[in-house]
């Protein structure tokens, strides 16, 4: 069964890759990357490390993605952008989009499912060791990465905000 | 270990909240109660740097420790923070710019650049990078009517990504290698102090490479000069000295101890450093040569110091390195401001047949970048001189003396243009009026601290070496 879902997905995860770098158009490729993204979550999670997955998904394929499809927007794409292909694209982003909430949800199950006895298990105290790691060794760096994202968010309001209130 | 070994970066983080949410809720009624906020609060952790002075104040397991080298440079950020909002008060109004946002992103980044050289653990210092580089890009591109500035914003965001990537990949192989964050125990090599470890190596070199990328070494230097012609020209005063400034200390105090040791790391890192100064010296200087704005000069006589800088790097030579820094903040921070002044309503910048005939029209304006240029060159007696003084003359001790020789021909090439700018000013007849004498006493009161500054470290600079040296002999 592991074998098997192994196979699946990394068949999934170099076919989107080899798709991502044959495919023209900007926006395509952006979304196969999404798929990879998504199928390397799943192959961490087959390797019981259910937070390198979590992570995988909600910062690679959800944030990052996500900056990259704005910067792909952000040029002229209607030139490169055949209008036939558009179907495609919706039935592509939609099948992603309910890959995507799978596997969130199925991520959201073993973690509320770890709230009971299950709570002991290793993979759980794992997580809560770094949780614990985050507020004692490391508060310095993780209250830093707040200032950065507050300079992040006034850096964004600056450069776009309103013009007269700014 | 004490919590106040945090209250100067927490007085700065506050000041900026507290002119963020001025600028935020009052608008363009707010915008000279932020600038004030701003600068009380840059008193306070001045207040509180100076008062820690000795004290090895430290706290968070010592990823933040207050070191002599960490406040002198904490010292700098505060006066160059406050030139640069005395800078902005009337440019600010002038160029549509909010100036309660360029206060509180100043104030961000400073911090980001206490956060940088207060600490001794790369994870730490990466961050700091980062959000004074976050702030930075903002900074640029502030003058949203100007396409040059929202150029230069997009520019300095698509390469600081780019060498922040670096910065983690390397990071990433240091901590798998060694399983320390800590700035000297990757490269330790298991006991061998002569011994080169592959991981490591690369690592640090990877991360090297994006500290050149952001204190603008060639030949990671490219974006430089258009991000400094682009940003608004006080901010282009912060972007030439503050993180130059940060990076080159958190260079000298990961290589000073791999240079000093000797061995295989040595042999490796040492000639990239050397070979790097020379570069940037003489592509600095060089293009400086062909520019006829003077902005876009500056910009490039920027990129020729921080060659002159990584001379001092190269030769593990802090004291020499804190002195130029200093000297350096004093002169590129006048010649900024008097830049500010000239630039009139239009929005162009000055070019340099738009100088000529100034020293007549302007008389005291023009002796003072005369001042700022001259020291910039390296003439005495002003700051600039004993300061490319001590940093050479500490490599040749060291025994870099082609660098130092490749160091004083560079130098040699910049007065060139630098006199340039003198001779138009002071030979050149007038071509068109240049309308200048708006009532903006802040920014008189920065030209006349910055020609203090240079004069007083030129002429007498025997109190701060004595700080410096005081300051800077246990670590080196």
């Amino acid at each position: 069964m592991t074998l098997a879902v192994f196979v699946v997905l990394s068949a999934v995860c170099v076919a989107a890759v080899a798709a991502m770098i044959l495919s023209r158009n900007p926006a395509d490729n952006a979304l196969f990357l999404v798929v990879a993204f998504a199928a390397l979550g799943g192959l961490f999670g087959l390797l019981d490390s259910p937070f390198a997955a979590v992570a995988q998904v909600l910062v690679y394929a959800g944030a990052i993605m996500v900056l990259f499809l704005f910067a792909v927007m952000m040029f002229d794409l209607r030139r490169l952008e055949p209008r036939s292909r558009k179907r495609v694209r919706l039935g592509l982003a939609s099948a992603l989009a309910a890959l995507l909430l799978a596997e969130l949800a199925l991520a959201g199950i073993r973690i509320s499912g770890l709230a009971g006895p299950a709570w002991r298990s290793a993979e759980a105290r794992d997580m809560a060791r770094l949780g614990r790691l985050l507020f004692t060794d490391y508060l310095y760096p993780l209250e830093i990465s707040a200032l950065l994202l507050m300079a992040a968010i006034a850096g964004a309001l600056a450069l776009a905000g309103r013009k007269d209130a700014g | 270990m004490s919590f106040l070994a945090l209250a100067p970066i927490l007085a700065v983080v506050a000041g900026a909240l507290i002119s963020l949410l001025l600028e935020a809720f009052l608008g363009r009624k707010g915008h000279e109660l932020s600038a004030t906020a701003a600068v009380v609060s840059l008193l306070a952790a001045g207040y509180f740097i100076v008062r820690s002075w000795n004290l090895e104040l430290g706290y968070f397991a010592a990823r933040l420790s207050l070191d002599p080298l960490a406040l002198l440079l904490m010292a700098v950020f505060v006066v160059l923070g406050a030139f640069v909002i005395l800078m902005s008060l009337a440019y600010a109004s002038r160029r549509d710019i909010a100036l309660g946002q360029l206060c509180g992103l100043l104030l961000i980044a400073l911090a980001g650049l206490m956060i940088m050289v207060s600490s001794t653990d790369w994870l730490v210092v990466f961050l700091g990078l980062e959000v004074l580089s976050v702030a930075s890009y903002a900074l640029t591109g502030l003058r949203r009517s100007d396409p040059a500035s929202s150029e230069a914003a997009a520019k300095y965001f698509l390469m600081g990504s780019f060498a922040g990537a670096f910065f983690v990949f390397g990071l990433a192989i240091l901590f798998g290698t060694s399983g320390s964050m800590s700035l000297a125990s990757g490269l330790s090599g298991g006991g061998v102090p002569s011994a080169l470890p592959a991981g490591p190596a690369v690592g640090l070199g990877l991360i090297v490479a994006a500290l050149f990328f952001k204190i603008a070494v060639a030949p990671f230097h490219m974006w430089a000069p258009d991000v400094y012609e682009g940003a608004p020209t006080p901010v282009a005063a912060f972007l030439t000295i503050a993180p130059k400034a940060a990076g080159l200390v958190v260079l000298l105090r990961v290589l000073a101890p791999v240079l000093g040791r000797g061995g295989t790391a040595a042999a490796v890192f040492g000639p990239v450093v050397s070979a790097a100064a020379v570069l940037t010296m003489f592509a600095g200087n060089l293009a400086a040569l062909r520019q006829s704005s003077v902005k876009r000069l500056l910009a490039y006589s920027a990129i020729a110091h921080s060659g002159y800088l990584l001379v001092a790097v190269a030769a593990g030579d802090g004291p020499g390195l804190v002195f130029y820094l200093i000297a350096y903040l004093f002169m590129n921070a006048g010649a900024f401001a008097v830049l500010t002044a000239l630039e009139g309503d239009d929005g162009g910048t000055a070019t340099l047949d738009g100088l000529a005939g100034l020293g007549r029209r302007h008389p005291a304006l023009a002796a003072c970048l005369a001042v700022f240029l001259l020291s910039l060159a390296g003439f005495p007696p002003t700051a600039g001189f004993l300061a490319k003084f001590y940093v050479f003359s500490g490599a040749v001790a060291k025994g870099h003396v082609v660098l130092v020789v490749a160091a004083v021909l560079a130098s040699l090439v910049s007065v060139a243009y630098y006199l340039k700018v003198i001779m138009v000013m002071y030979m050149k007849d007038a071509a068109a009026d240049l309308t200048i004498g708006r009532d903006e006493p802040a920014l008189w009161l920065v030209v006349f601290l910055c020609v203090f500054g240079v004069v007083q470290l030129g002429l007498w600079p025997g109190n701060l070496l004595t700080l410096i040296r005081q300051g800077s002999s246990g670590l080196f």
